[in-house]
């Protein structure tokens, strides 16, 4: 049988991805937001600026984690906790299924994070996310 | 008839005690030329017994007896050792001894022949094992002289050239990087296996809470 990975394990994963993805957009945030202090923005400017940075922090993290899923099927955060993300049969993601796993997961955390708790019961620890894109999530033996 | 002055006991006196003082200039100056002979005598017999052979096998032999190890033994036992270093301390002994005498080649030959000698070696383990020198040891590390030298060298810059050198050298480095990376990989093991724990026991939770059979092993 298959090493499938549980919540807490997956959910420190994702705790420390969400901590790199939000150091890196601070980060980035900053530097901008000194840059253009030196500058007279006007509030119109200003509000634009606002919705450009929500929609680059939005590609950002759309973008770390499907990169991640589709090359090495690992985020920094699943190689540190030694899981790795694939398909049922344990290929590697395509893109596309990257895009809709991470969409997935989108929505199952809306219902107030009901959507992963189909992992405590699952037989192959399957949240709603996994069993949209047709994923599971397993140790490194698997 | 006039009479004779009287004879005074002085005059009459006087050649004799002149012969006496005679004799014993005479005795004073013999005796004299006869000790520096026997002085000489002696000294030219004892560079004679250094010179020879025998006088160097005899000291030889002293030194690898028995008796020589347990006379240095007994002598290291008692105060004496504490002596010596009180008055080598007082009369400024390693100072004096640095002025020029450590600079002679004589001296450096005949360190280097006294300590390839086995009779030293023994002496010196007995020197080392004995109990005298554990409490010289203690003394010289709770003096004030070791805390001094310690000072001056950390405020030497000498010192931290060479810290610093080691430091950067590539063998303490990739030493340094291993254990960091050894150190965040036991950690990381520490948490992998607390979150396999916690996923096991929430399943349980979850599947007495619906009712369920645990989960196939």
């Amino acid at each position: 049988m298959r090493d499938y990975q549980g919540l807490a394990t997956r959910a420190i994963a994702f705790a420390v991805d969400a901590a790199i993805i939000n150091l890196i957009a601070l980060l980035v945030g900053v530097g901008v937001g000194l840059a253009l202090s030196i500058l007279s923005v006007s509030n119109t400017a200003e509000t634009v600026l606002l919705a450009c940075g929500a929609g680059a922090f939005a590609v950002w993290t759309v973008a770390y984690f499907a990169v991640f899923w589709s090359t090495t099927g690992q985020t920094p955060g699943n190689r540190l906790m030694r899981i790795r993300v694939c398909t049922d049969d344990g290929a590697v993601l395509s893109l596309r299924r990257s895009l809709l796993r991470f969409a997935a997961l989108v929505l199952a955390a809306l219902p107030l994070l009901a959507g992963f708790l189909p992992v405590l019961v699952d037989d192959r620890r399957r949240g709603l996310h996994d069993m949209l894109a047709g994923t599971v999530v397993v140790g490194p033996g698997a | 008839m006039r009479e004779d002055p009287p004879v005074k006991w002085t005059d009459a006196t006087r050649p004799v005690t002149g012969a006496v003082s005679l004799a014993l200039r005479a005795e004073r100056g013999t005796r004299r030329a006869l000790g520096r002979r026997a002085e000489d005598a002696a000294l030219a017999a004892l560079d004679a017994a250094l010179a020879s052979r025998v006088g160097g096998e005899a000291v030889d032999r002293v030194l690898a007896s028995d008796l020589a190890a347990r006379a240095v033994g007994r002598a290291l036992e008692g105060p004496l050792v504490e002596a010596v270093a009180r008055d080598v301390v007082r009369y400024a002994v390693l100072e004096r001894l640095s002025d020029g005498v450590l600079d002679d080649p004589a001296l450096e030959r005949l360190l280097a022949s006294a300590l390839e000698s086995p009779a030293a070696e023994r002496l010196l383990a007995t020197a080392l094992d004995s109990p005298a020198a554990e409490r010289m040891l203690v003394r010289v590390l709770d003096s004030k002289l070791l805390d001094e030298a310690v000072r001056r060298a950390l405020e030497g810059e000498e010192l931290w050239l060479v810290v610093n050198e080691i430091a950067q050298s590539p063998a303490v480095t990739a030493a340094i990087t291993r254990q960091s990376i050894g150190f965040a990989d036991q950690v990381a093991g520490g948490v992998r296996g607390g979150s396999r724990n916690a996923d096991a026991w929430l399943e349980r939770a979850a599947r007495r809470a619906l009712r369920r059979p645990p989960a196939s092993p």
